[in-house]
């Protein structure tokens, strides 16, 4: 990203504004090692082995980085959106709802489609994920608009709303009525996602990647982005400069949730096998701690995805080795992301 | 207070400035806006900290740390913009951060309202104790605010700009309360720009300039034109310009008779909305508002602040939706139309709040200077930005409106006030106007920048484009408009164009019968 | 189903009686909320400080078997999540709506590492038996109003009582002013000589023990156990009960009630009806709560006539930025 020089008048913004002092950085992530090493310590693990096992189990084998790339997957899609909406300080917490609808709507599509060649089914079923999520991101940023409707609660509330939603859906109208767990039939393998050449992981990872760039361009060099950011960073302003808000925020509520359902949908042809309760894996919330933790810049939600996906294998293997819950890997990233916030505020006095 | 300095970011606001307070004197501090005069009190009052310096108050040196400090010794301020809680009463504002009797429980109001309305007796400003903030006139909230600076057993009293947005009457009454004061031993020190209000109440007068202190000295050994040259630091014809602009109205010549299209045309529009009003209600905060704009005309609405004029300003560009009532442009009806639409059938917006509604402060200049048409070519299709158009719009406004900064690539947040609003100016009148709506367009600018203002606005009357002024500042009322209307209560009432009839108006006088509070 | 045993006059009472019950978790938390926001603070956090109640309420009463030993730890683990939210949003002035949603995951890893830490992985959670009625001599006799306001357990009278204090301090309290001047104008509040930042760590204060009691109220007297995520998003639903309730405190707690009233409804309804058989999906009555809080909000923020929210929620009071002279 540092060269050529952007021409300034979009690309004002100096290296340093954006990914924060070198010096600031390497701070922040041993303070945030060493409040970990004490959960770590508290939980009954060795923080020295433990922080051990996290690198060497995740990157030891082929099989733990398959692991660990299938969880960048959804994470990677998800922040990217999250990025978008929280450029623009839309708060969308939905994530999780979105991306059950998506997938929920998507496997649906692909389990009842009378169309089962691959060519035609794995795009649709892609697209009718992506449409649902981005529907119920919908939902969120109209009641926005039309009646001011703070968006952090509508999301959130409508998570709940997804998640019996789909409850319902796996044991009425889509449930296998072989067996006695509510699940559906199972997806079709004309629609499931193909591997990636050379990695057992499935083609989700490449999606999200190619949108990397994709999304960097639009937030950096299209009046779409461009609006997003003002959306962000003066709202009165940008009204009266005639961008029209509420429809931006309907926009990039549906972009966002589209990118959540995208997620689902792709979990669902990749790594699920059928349509059951326990798709809802929390995904939508990590992401949340994607997004900051990579600054809500595409390029740095690579990085933060891969992150988050490396503590949370590790923290698996952790816990069979040492008995931590795999819950502290959930403490250790929320108090990465305080870390991060208190530093890049002191930084800025 | 000796050798004051108190810098923000490298600029000194005030630098090395000794000041001393007698007792039971009215002291003027007198200079231009940006001058240094407010940060300088608010020093003393404790509101912010000076950089270096030291203050003695009644002999004992004082060091203070937060208003609470300066209150404890005797020190109270009124600011220019009310420090007062809207949705809190008279007497609640008066009690709120106050220490002393009950710790846990608040005081009896009843016996705080007392003591208020005494006090005010006693001074000739009586203020309603238990009434809301947001039901007093703006008078009233002024007297509120002395009032409770006395209620604390102020000794020294500081009126930032006091009389900036009252009327006539008000003004008296105010100076009259003042003496009183002063006699009974108060000192009082008023900021201010104004000569004549100056030399009516001070009994000696500090100028500053760009922050330095530039005078002291006896109102008896002064006159105005001395303190205006002072004040300006140069000859006075700038001065002039504020004072007595109305003679130069004329300069810009009659608009041609054959070029009298009607633009603007409001008809009884009706907003109401959000009334600070506890028990709900909806106070309507445009009655009826009723108004034409001819092409080729400078249309003034005058007032106190806070009549209304900000909410028609976000009427007129659809920022809010009125109730009812017509706005239209040309004879197209644009009643509640976007912001967009307006801008785009050449209405060019000068808002009041120029960080609010104009500027980015994180984006540079030169994409503050095209955020209205970024998505339009030659500065964007949908799919990709120019930035080598925006970056060259940019360098050519800066250099049309003359907005100092080092390149266009600078954030808009560096620019000084007076090159915020040149910038503001220039992304407004970069096109073909039709109808410019300029509201407050001077407030808070140096000379330089005002006549630059009044200048660019004339400019566009003489192309024959509507220009509607929304102004509290009478000296820019008179300087500029051909006609004047004045906004009281949320109603417009057209004005003859005469200081004292505008004066009256503004107090209510024309526009309601019996100017009494509600 | 027998509709008759669900909405006859027989029993109105033990719905109330249960709705009151129901509303407490809820409405001491949204109560809290509503000084909080008062004060110009955005606690979005209000969920993890529920939860981290839930979690202190279970292990004091758990491991001392006596519940108010259970009603102080969850207060204190409140506060404790509460200062947290200060630290951040007060003092550091990082963005509050972020600060709030970082905790609440924060405090949802917290609550289930401590609890796996302690009790592991099991199908049958550790209990233990939630408060009894206590009945008050001569006003529980009432008929009608004695078994609806004076039949219940202890938690109930104490939570009342908490709600009233809030009250109380909100409107008779010399900190109560200040917190109403501080969410409007900070400005003014400064100017007039209250520390703005030390009235918002307390306003935040005041809403980690009302949290930290609400949790424990769920815990303690409702049900007797701790899971993760136990809340199940209240202090979403209680944030949602203060825009709802227009920001005052009798409001909120009124918005508490109705809604404990229709979700004791809805949990007799499904009871009446068996779930399965009814023509009505069981998802959809719990999934009800959630739905109705979304259009409760919608409804409120629409047809608000009035603008009740304070003038500077979720903006961190900087000073020196607002009295610079141009």
């Amino acid at each position: 990203m540092t060269a050529p020089a952007p021409p300034p008048a979009v690309r004002s913004r100096r290296w340093k504004d954006r990914i924060g002092s070198p010096v600031n950085v390497v701070g922040a992530a041993a303070v945030a090692l060493v409040l970990g090493a004490g959960v770590i310590a508290v939980a009954g693990g060795n923080p020295i082995t433990a922080y051990a096992d996290i690198v060497t189990g995740t990157f030891g084998s082929r099989s733990t980085i398959t692991l660990m790339l299938g969880e960048v997957t959804p994470l990677l899609l998800i922040g990217l959106g999250l990025a978008i909406a929280f450029q623009g300080r839309v708060w969308n917490i939905g994530a999780e709802g979105q991306y059950l609808v998506g997938a929920v709507v998507g496997g649906a599509f692909a389990i009842l489609s009378p169309v089962q060649a691959s060519v035609v089914l794995i795009p649709a079923a892609l697209l009718v994920g992506t449409a649902a999520g981005a529907a119920w991101g919908w939902i969120v940023g109209k009641f926005q608009a039309v009646w001011g409707v703070n968006e952090v609660i509508s999301s959130l509330l409508l998570n709940y709303v997804a998640i019996f939603g789909v409850a319902y859906l796996v044991r009425q109208p889509l449930r296998d009525p072989d067996y006695y767990l509510p699940q559906s039939k199972l997806i079709p393998s004309a629609a499931r996602l193909p591997d990636l050449p050379f990695l057992d992981v499935h083609a989700g990872l490449l999606i999200g990647l190619i949108f990397v760039p994709v999304v960097i361009y639009a937030m950096g060099r299209t009046p779409f982005g461009f609006k997003v950011r003002v959306l962000g960073m003066n709202r009165d302003a940008a009204r009266a400069a005639g961008i029209d808000t509420n429809r931006l925020i309907v926009k990039v509520m549906m972009i966002s949730g589209g990118f959540a359902g995208l997620a689902g949908i792709a979990q669902v042809l990749g790594v699920e096998s059928r349509l059951n309760n326990n798709l809802d894996a929390g995904y939508g919330f990590t992401a949340i701690i994607t997004a900051l933790l990579g600054r809500m810049r595409p390029l740095g939600i690579v990085l933060s995805s891969v992150f988050i996906a490396t503590i949370t294998v590790g923290g698996d293997i952790v816990q069979r080795s040492q008995q931590v819950p795999r819950a502290a890997v959930f403490v250790l990233q929320a108090l990465f992301v305080i870390v991060l916030l208190v530093a890049d505020k002191l930084a800025r006095r | 207070m000796s050798r004051i300095t108190k810098r923000f970011g490298g600029l000194a606001a005030v630098d090395e400035v000794d000041f001393d307070l007698r007792k039971g004197e009215i002291h003027a501090l007198l200079g231009e806006n940006g001058a240094g005069k407010t940060t300088l009190m608010n020093v003393l009052s404790g509101l912010i900290q000076p950089g270096s310096g030291t203050m003695e108050v009644e002999g004992r040196p004082a060091r203070f740390r937060s208003p609470q400090d300066a209150i404890d010794r005797g020190i109270g301020m009124v600011h220019q913009h009310f420090k007062l809680v809207s949705r809190l009463t008279v007497a609640e504002n008066i009690i709120l951060g106050q220490t002393g009797g009950r710790r846990l429980r608040l005081p009896d109001l009843h016996e705080v309202g007392r003591r208020v309305e005494a006090l005010g007796e006693r001074y000739g400003l009586e203020v309603p104790p238990g009434a809301f903030v947001w039901q007093l006139s703006v008078g009233e909230q002024q007297r509120a605010e002395i009032l409770r600076a006395l209620y604390r057993k102020a000794r020294v009293l500081i009126l930032d700009e006091p009389t900036a947005t009252l009327t006539a009457g008000e003004v008296d009454r105010l100076l009259e309360g003042i003496r009183v004061m002063a006699r009974q031993g108060a000192s009082i020190i008023i900021i201010s720009h104004n000569l004549d209000e100056i030399m009516s109440a001070a009994d000696r007068v500090t100028v500053l300039r760009r922050g330095k202190q530039v005078a002291t000295l006896d109102r008896d050994e002064t006159d105005q034109a001395e303190l205006a040259r002072l004040m300006v630091g140069r000859d006075v014809s700038l001065v002039e310009v504020l004072t007595s602009a109305g003679e130069r109205r004329e300069e810009g010549g009659e608009p041609g008779d054959a070029d009298r299209r009607v633009v603007l045309e409001v008809e009884d529009l009706v907003m109401s909305g959000e009334s600070v009003s506890p028990a709900g209600g909806g106070a309507r905060e445009l009655r009826g508002v009723n108004l034409t704009v001819h092409a080729g005309e400078i249309v003034s609405i005058a007032g106190v602040e806070g009549n209304g004029q900000a909410q028609f300003e976000e009427a007129l560009m659809g920022l809010r939706t009125p109730d009812s009532g017509a706005v239209r442009f040309s004879g197209d009806d644009m009643t509640g139309a976007r912001p967009r639409r307006v801008l785009e059938r050449g209405v060019g917006y000068i808002p009041s709040d120029r960080y609010r509604h104009g500027l980015v402060r994180e984006l540079s200049v030169a994409e503050n200077l095209v955020l209205d048409r970024i998505d339009r070519p030659p500065f964007g299709s949908p799919l990709r930005l120019r930035s080598k158009a925006i970056t060259a719009r940019g360098a050519e406004l800066i250099d049309r409106f003359s907005i100092a900064v080092r390149s266009a690539a600078e954030r808009a947040g560096t620019l000084s006030g007076g090159n915020a609003q040149r910038a503001v100016l220039a992304r407004a009148m970069s096109e073909e106007l039709r109808l410019c709506l300029a509201a407050q367009p001077t407030r808070g600018l140096d000379v330089g920048a005002i006549e630059f203002v009044w200048q660019q606005l004339r400019e566009q009357r003489r192309k024959g484009v509507a220009v509607l002024l929304i102004s509290t500042d009478l000296d820019e009322v008179m300087a500029l408009s051909d006609r004047c209307y004045v906004m009281y209560r949320g109603r417009l009432t057209e004005t003859p164009l005469d200081r004292d009839r505008i004066g009256l108006a503004m107090g209510g006088v024309a526009a309601e019968s019996g100017a009494g509070v509600r | 189903m027998d509709w008759a045993a669900v909405l006859g006059a027989g029993a109105l009472i033990p719905l109330l009686n249960a709705g009151i019950r129901l509303a407490m978790p809820t409405g001491l938390a949204a109560v809290g909320e509503a000084l909080c926001q008062r004060a110009g603070v955005l606690n979005l956090s209000l969920e993890g400080i529920l939860l981290s109640g839930a979690l202190g309420s279970f292990l004091g009463a758990y491991y001392s078997g006596q519940a108010w030993i259970g009603v102080i730890a969850g207060v204190g683990l409140g506060v404790a999540v509460a200062a947290l939210m200060a630290l951040l949003s007060v003092t550091f002035k990082t963005e509050q709506v972020i600060n709030g949603i970082v905790i609440v995951l924060l405090a949802g890893g917290a609550t289930s590492l401590a609890y796996e830490k302690l009790f592991g992985v099991t199908t049958t959670p550790p209990r233990f038996d939630t408060l009894p009625s206590l009945k008050i001599p001569l006003l529980g006799s009432i008929p009608g109003v004695g078994a609806v306001l004076f039949d219940q357990n202890a938690l109930v009278y104490i939570s009342i009582l908490a709600v009233g204090a809030v009250w109380w301090v909100l409107y008779r309290t010399r900190f109560g002013l200040s917190v109403r001047a501080v969410g409007e104008r900070p400005d003014a509040a400064d100017a007039a000589g209250v520390n703005v930042d030390r009235i918002r760590w307390c306003a935040l204060l005041v809403s980690g023990v009302m949290g930290g009691l609400g949790g424990a109220v769920l815990i303690v007297a409702q049900l007797g156990l701790f899971r993760d995520n136990i809340t199940a998003g209240r202090g979403w639903v209680a944030i949602a009960l203060v825009i709802f309730g227009r920001w005052s405190p009798l409001r909120v707690m009124g918005g508490a009630l109705l809604f404990g009233i229709t979700d004791a409804l809805q949990l007799r309804i499904q009871a009446a009806g068996g779930g399965v058989e009814t023509g009505v999906p069981f998802e959809l009555f719990q999934a009800l709560p959630y739905i109705v809080t979304i259009a409760v909000v919608v409804a409120a923020t629409a047809w608000a006539r009035d603008d009740a929210q304070p003038k500077s929620l979720g903006f961190p009071y900087e000073k020196e930025a607002g009295t610079r002279e141009d």
